[in-house]
């Protein structure tokens, strides 16, 4: 008897102990709102809403929407932000209070290149690690080639983010592949992120909010790729008054109009960016023309207080002709309808229904025929964020995106020719996931954010799948030692309502973070990720013929583990700050192909597919200076990525004898230094210097000769390497006075690329030469050194 | 204004891509033999032209070494019985008639001819290429391609990518129902290969376009040879690995293997599928094909 009242006693303390935690014994209040820009009426992301007083805080959201809820009392409540002028208030918190606050830019120049006190800084107490921010403005002052400011090519600046050269598309992300990238534009999915084969990428900067890029500790609510999420807001638009900027560059010419429609109401914003025509006149002297253009579009309507929609668009594309007999046409559009409905002061809930699709069209007159591929996806997500205590926020939501490929479509392009017209199989699949995701501060010192995502990937019925032996499409010849093609037994048609074949994963997300102090914290995480979409692509990087095929029968989902731990730290009063993080990832069922695999027009993929793995590990070291007149920063990272591909059993030897060869994008050490140094109103100047190991390629070990060919052989794979690839580039940025009166203000960005001319190896190949018959090594190098102008205006 | 884009126009000069000749030190491999074995039948002769070059692999910057020192090298040929095996076949002996070319050619001194007659060749025809070098044995198989005549080869004026380049239309029509796999030889080691996926059936026509500096006057030699799906890919990788690529257009690297292997030791050469040392593998490829070709002069 006493026994169970001593037990009853120890529940009731228990529950009331559990009780006192959420509801402590004075009473509580939420405090919530929008951050806003005062000149623009733009939402601001990022925010930090700080109350000094009880050392906590919390940042607006994606939407500009923030939440806490404090116990009773008076406090001041600071909201400041990279770029604004800090604001106070000063609150007594005696009910639910919501407050809407527009900062003021802090000065009057224009805002997008103004690098003020507060720049990207490492966030200590937080438990999100391995993420990179980076503003519009940085972007636009970093130096690039031909002046063009270029959102991938400023990220490649940052420890873990790497390319496979000059002129090549993509970004690799701590050793992972250039198709492991999320990239959102708007929340929608970009396939391709380049123009002009990865020269530039595909986002006006004129129309960018924001850029964030995870590189590890990717939260719950993102998912279905494996190495990073790529997060890119376009601006709303201004709701205030009728607003131009442009820019007119050595590349291409930028114009982006923005104004209410109804004032504080409602905004538009429609940007265009377009290339000259005749790009790479120099390169063939003939009659040919090779350009690019875009058009970003937004609206938005905040039907009241709780209530705001937006639409936004975004069409590019690229354009080749050479004589009209080789034409070349290719890009994404996306639309994305979007709902933020603020329930209550202390949730808030987005609903997106996002269109976006890739198209790939190509017309040979010489040979006679027309190609038409590309991939469609429906999206729809809901998002919720509960905001329920200022020590606990949850967000769950879920997402379903509906996927139709067309690998590719032939026909005759005139009468004349002799080609059949042909449809190669079309695949269809649904992926579906649900998450929910936990920030929660457990002590002071120890914050947590943990949470899960539950993935379900269906890949639906096509006209016809091939049957094989065994289900093994690819067979081994011990003989010859070379993987093959398997002959199918039989092609199965199935309808697109049936399964071919289901995954479901589930994908644990885990970050700690301990702050000894408010400028020290070391910071934990695992993440497992799984991806269901895989792009075909056996060249060192990826060309804009994307070949996407979906996980299914024979092809099996990328899963990803990763570990990373970091310590991060403020030193001198928060003028520099220090990260440094390592990492081990490892990704099962990476997909290699056999030698001579043919990629394009191939109906049956698998049959050239052998699934491998990947593996990648390293540090990375990020020193910031964050005030005064030279800011900027220097990363460095020391990193392996390696691949292979064993055998499937004992009488086969797997690919490069199953043994791990370094990937294509393996560049052990990479430095990068970025500098801007403000000399006064006038004159700015910035400065790069980058270093990396060659990457990874292959010299011959033999040659023959048959029928009159040179045929250079090769042994193992990736094993030599290319020159290091080092350059400084230059800008200056000149801002002339603006003057009274006018609206008009301008600004001069001078700048050059490659500044020591030094000729980086892009590859190596080995040849015959035409002329003499002798043997030969021949480097191609992209960019020797480029001076240009761009001249960027706003009224 | 007008000041501005002289300024643009200066920067696009300065754009472009350049390509320049580096020294670099290559790895070396072992040497291995290496057939030039492609026979091209030409259905219209008397006899086939057998001509088999043979030679080594040497690093990449040093020249190739010619094999004249080959102990014995036949041709075996007929059509297989229903278990695959070939019995009763003919045989053609060869030889190295000009001493140093390391080109082995029918044997002259042979008191029967050893020539092989085009009209003994028919569709399913095998053919074995037997070869004894330094102690080893090596052996390939093939059977015949069959190909289809040129029905028209004419200069156009186009152009792809330069003022400089000549343009050759080639119409053909596809062997038909059947798969086919064809291989272009365009003269000066100009190489390409095609499948009837997308013309099955059909005539076809398609340009090709000399880089090389063809002046008028000069003759261009075009050939449609026929190919089984096995040659039409190890051409298809040889001319990869060959042509190398622009930077983000490389092709994978490969070991080009044909199908000629080391058979030491094996007896019943019908049924060689298991051998000693599958990684002393020869390079190269024997193929007997049919071949058509025609004649342009470049106007």
């Amino acid at each position: 008897m006493k026994e169970t009242q001593i037990a009853l006693k120890k529940t009731l303390f228990f529950l009331c102990f559990l009780f006192s935690i959420y509801s402590y014994s004075q009473q509580k209040f939420t405090i919530s709102g929008t951050l806003l820009e005062e000149a623009t009426g733009e939402t601001l992301i990022g925010v930090n809403v700080l109350i000094p007083e009880l050392q906590t805080g919390t940042i607006t959201n994606e939407y500009g929407f923030y939440s806490i809820t404090l116990p009773e009392g008076n406090y001041e409540v600071l909201f400041s932000s990279l770029g604004f002028a800090t604001q106070t208030e000063t609150i007594s918190l005696d009910k639910n209070i919501s407050l809407n606050i527009s900062l003021k830019t802090d000065t009057e120049q224009l805002d997008e290149v103004v690098i003020t006190a507060d720049v990207e800084r490492a966030n200590i107490k937080a438990p999100q690690m391995s993420v990179n921010t980076l503003t519009a403005g940085t972007i636009k002052s970093i130096p690039v080639v031909l002046g063009e400011a270029d959102v991938i090519k400023s990220l490649l600046l940052l420890p873990g983010v790497s390319n496979a050269g000059e002129g090549s598309s993509g970004f690799n992300v701590r050793g992972g592949a250039v198709d492991q990238n999320l990239i959102l534009l708007d929340e929608a999915t970009i396939f391709n992120s380049s123009h002009l084969f990865g020269f530039f990428s595909v986002f006006n900067p004129d129309a960018i909010k924001d850029v964030k890029l995870f590189k590890g500790s990717i939260p719950a609510r993102y998912g279905g790729r494996v190495s990073s999420v790529l997060e890119i807001f376009q601006k709303e638009g201004n709701s205030k008054e009728l607003k131009f900027n442009g820019g007119i560059g050595a590349v291409s010419s930028r114009l982006l109009a923005e104004g209410p429609i109804v004032k504080d109401k409602s905004a538009f914003l429609v940007g265009g960016r377009a290339s000259y025509a005749h790009l790479f006149l120099p390169l063939f002297d003939i009659n040919n023309s090779a350009y690019f253009y875009d058009l970003n579009t937004k609206l938005n309507y905040r039907i009241n207080e709780n209530n705001n929609i937006f639409l936004s668009g975004y069409f590019g594309r690229d354009l080749f002709s050479i004589n009209d007999s080789f034409v070349n046409v290719y890009g994404n559009a996306l639309v994305n309808f979007r709902w933020n409905h603020i329930f209550s002061d202390k949730l808030f809930s987005n609903v997106s229904l996002i269109y976006s699709d890739y198209y790939y069209g190509l017309e040979l007159d010489f040979v006679g025929f027309e190609w038409n591929s590309g991939i469609q996806n429906f999206n729809l997500k809901y998002d919720l964020k509960h905001y329920l205590t200022d020590k606990l926020q949850i967000n769950y939501g879920l997402n379903n995106i509906y996927y139709s490929f067309n690998p590719g479509e032939i026909k005759p392009n005139g009468p004349d020719s002799g080609i059949v017209e042909d449809q190669l199989i079309k695949k269809y699949a649904n992926e579906s996931a649900v998450y929910i995701d936990v920030e929660q501060d457990l002590t002071s010192k120890l914050s947590v954010q943990y949470g899960v995502r539950l993935s379900h990937f269906i890949r639906f019925g096509q006209e016809e799948i091939n049957v094989y032996a065994d289900n093994n499409p690819v067979v081994f010849d011990p003989f010859t030692l070379i993987y093959e093609k398997a002959e199918p037994i039989e092609t199965v048609p199935s309808s697109r309502s049936d399964q071919l074949e289901s995954y479901t994963n589930f994908e644990p997300r885990i970050a700690a973070a301990y702050a000894f102090n408010d400028d020290l914290s070391i910071k934990a995480s695992y993440t497992r990720l799984s991806q269901y979409l895989h792009l075909l692509s056996n060249t060192s990087s990826p060309t804009p013929l994307d070949v996407w095929t979906p996980s299914g029968p024979y092809v099996k989902p990328q899963l990803l583990d990763q570990y990373a731990f970091g310590v991060f730290k403020n030193l001198r009063n928060r003028d520099f700050t220090i990260e440094a993080e390592v990492y081990y990832k490892d990704v099962q069922n990476r997909i290699d192909y056999i030698d001579g695999a043919d990629l394009i027009a191939n109906d049956a993929i698998e049959q050239v597919i052998l699934n491998g793995e990947a593996r990648a590990y390293g540090l990375e070291l990020l020193l910031r200076k964050n005030t005064g007149k030279l800011q900027g920063w220097v990363s460095y990272t020391l990193s392996k990525s390696e691949q292979r591909t064993p055998p499937r059993n004992e009488n086969e030897t797997g690919i490069n004898n199953g043994e791990w060869y370094n990937t294509p994008y393996d560049k052990p050490h990479d430095i990068s230094i970025y500098g801007n140094y403000e000399l006064n109103k006038k004159w700015s100047f910035n400065s790069n210097f980058v270093f990396q190991t060659g990457r990874p390629t292959n010299y011959p070990i033999g040659q023959f000769v048959f029928q009159d060919i040179v045929v250079p052989y090769y042994g193992f794979r990736n094993v030599e390497r290319l020159p290091s690839y080092h350059r400084i580039d230059l800008s200056a940025i000149y801002t002339p006075t603006k003057k009274k009166n006018r609206n008009w203000s301008g600004e001069w960005v001078f700048s050059i690329y490659n500044v020591y001319n030094r000729r980086n190896a892009a590859s190596i190949n080995f040849r015959q030469n035409e002329d003499t018959g002798a043997n030969e090594a021949v480097r191609t190098s992209i960019f020797g050194i480029v001076p240009s102008v761009t001249y960027n205006f706003k009224f | 204004m007008a000041r501005y884009f002289y300024l643009l126009t200066l920067v696009v000069i300065l754009f472009s891509s350049c390509e320049d000749v580096i020294e670099v030190d290559v790895p070396i491999d072992e040497p291995r033999l290496v057939l030039d074995g492609l026979i091209r039948v030409d259905t219209t002769q008397e006899f086939v032209d057998v001509n088999i070059k043979i030679t080594k692999t040497n690093a990449f910057f040093e020249a190739i070494d010619i094999v004249s020192d080959v102990e014995s090298i036949y041709i075996y040929y007929g059509v297989e019985n229903e278990y695959g095996e070939l019995i009763g076949g003919f045989y053609s002996n060869l030889a190295e008639v000009e001493p140093g070319s390391g080109v082995y050619e029918p044997d002259p001194t042979f008191t029967s001819d050893q020539r092989i007659r085009t009209n003994y060749i028919e569709n399913e025809t095998a053919f074995w290429l037997i070869l004894d070098y330094e102690d080893r044995r090596y052996a390939a198989k093939t059977y015949y391609a069959t190909s289809v005549a040129i029905e028209s080869l004419e200069q156009g004026d186009g152009t792809l990518f330069g003022d400089d380049e000549i343009e050759i239309v080639i119409a053909f029509t596809d062997e038909p129902e059947k798969e086919n796999f064809y291989v272009f030889d365009f003269d000066f080691g100009n190489f390409i290969t095609s499948e009837d996926t997308f013309y099955e059936d059909q005539p076809f026509s398609f340009s090709y376009f000399y880089d090389v500096g063809l002046t008028e006057g000069d003759e261009v030699t075009v050939s449609i040879l026929g190919a089984n799906e096995d040659f039409y890919n190890y051409m298809n990788l040889l001319l990869e690995q060959s042509e190398g690529g622009f930077g983000p257009f490389q092709t994978p690297v490969a070991t080009v293997r044909g199908n000629i292997f080391d058979v030491t030791g094996i007896d019943n050469i019908n049924q060689f599928d298991n051998v000693g040392e599958p990684d002393n593998f020869p390079l190269g490829y024997f193929a007997v094909v049919q071949s058509f070709k025609r004649s342009i002069i470049i106007e």
